[in-house]
């Protein structure tokens, strides 16, 4: 391939010249580097790139009344470290039943669709992830609502009635 | 009558454009990239099908909070972080030497508590980093709150993300988002990894 053109042109007879070098060389080699060199640095730049998901909080200044929800319509989840806690009501009833499950397909996001085929378009999901919580299970949690198309969520501090009911459940 | 000889065309051809075209493209992307702004320790964030990505236009303040649940606090934008030092020394009482101010400068990311802040800037940025445990949050001493008074007093613009290990404890974060609430920031951004879409 790397061949160097070395014709000194076709010339019959006449004056013996000095044999002259093409300066022309193969470029392949170095074209199929810089290529590669590309295709590494844009596939390597791209996956590394970091993605954001965007977190609003309520105002806590701001005093206007909000919407009331209801009770029938909400839903509360409490991410544990390996399992998720999830409930309907008062946590202080005596009705209230805690139940629990998981972070697969089947599990959380099961209960929540399926809660919120029945309750429509008002139903809220309110979060309160567990003291022993890890950042990524309520990343996980934000994102089962992302996943389940609910807008409606709120992230709360857990109370001492909700951690009660936990223990109560014994689960 | 000589046979008829197809002529035969040389099959190389001249490689010098595509050559030029791809070393530019090379030299284009290499400095147009922007470099992963350093880290004071290795944080994994855990990923969300989220698409959006990270906008670091009007200038980022970003709260990272490591595996053991320190916090650190970096900014791109250099004029807020120069603010900053002059108020956070000048509140509590600690006189800047020109050294210190550029070994602050030097380095992105604040993650000492101010009662270190004197030992850690008369040392090389490289050495100081096993002295970097985080700001403290805590109710009693949280100098966060500062911090973050100051950049955002400096650049009004600034947007605040926050870059969580995987693994780090919910309560630090919600001591964090405690914390910014309180300076009336409602809106972060939660740094993730990429994860496809479940069907």
């Amino acid at each position: 391939m790397a061949e160097i053109d070395s014709s000194g042109g076709g010339k019959k007879g006449g004056k013996k010249r000095s044999k002259k070098m093409s300066t022309k060389i193969d470029m392949t080699p170095m074209v199929d580097l810089g290529f590669l060199l590309i295709t590494f640095f844009m596939l390597t730049t791209t996956l590394a790139k970091p993605v954001t998901m965007q977190l609003n909080m309520p105002d806590k200044t701001d005093t206007k009344e909000t919407s009331p929800v209801k009770l029938s319509e909400t839903l509360t989840v409490c991410p544990d470290e390996s399992k998720v806690y999830y409930y309907q009501g008062i946590p202080t009833e005596a009705g209230t039943v805690m139940q629990v499950t998981n972070y697969s397909e089947t599990g959380i996001r099961k209960v929540i669709a399926d809660l919120k085929a029945k309750v429509g378009n008002n139903f809220t999901i309110v979060i309160k992830p567990t003291k022993k919580a890890k950042y990524r299970n309520m990343i996980d949690m934000l994102d089962e609502c992302a996943i389940t198309n609910n807008k409606r969520y709120a992230l709360l501090e857990i109370d001492p009635d909700t951690e009660a009911l936990i223990k109560r459940s014994g689960k | 009558m000589p046979k008829v000889k197809a002529k035969r065309h040389s099959v190389s051809l001249d490689m010098t454009a595509m050559c030029d075209v791809a070393f530019l493209l090379l030299t284009f992307f290499m400095l147009t990239a922007k470099f992963r702004p350093e880290e004071a320790v290795t944080i994994t964030p855990p990923s969300s099908i989220s698409e959006k990505p990270l906008n670091t236009k009007d200038g980022m303040l970003m709260v990272s909070v490591s595996p053991e649940g320190g916090v650190y606090l970096a900014t791109d934008d250099q004029m807020a972080r120069e603010f900053m030092l002059e108020r956070m020394a000048n509140r509590y009482g600690i006189a800047v030497t020109a050294e210190m101010k550029k070994n602050f400068m030097a380095s992105e990311i604040v993650g000492y508590p101010l009662g270190a802040m004197r030992q850690v800037l008369n040392m090389k940025p490289s050495e100081a980093k096993k002295l970097s445990k985080g700001i403290p949050i805590d109710s009693a001493n949280n100098e966060l709150s500062y911090w973050v008074g100051y950049a955002k007093l400096s650049n009004p613009e600034l947007k605040v993300a926050i870059k969580g290990d995987k693994d780090s404890n919910y309560k630090v974060f919600a001591d964090i988002i405690g914390t910014l609430q309180a300076q009336n920031i409602n809106i972060f951004q939660l740094v993730t990894g990429p994860e496809n879409k479940p069907k």
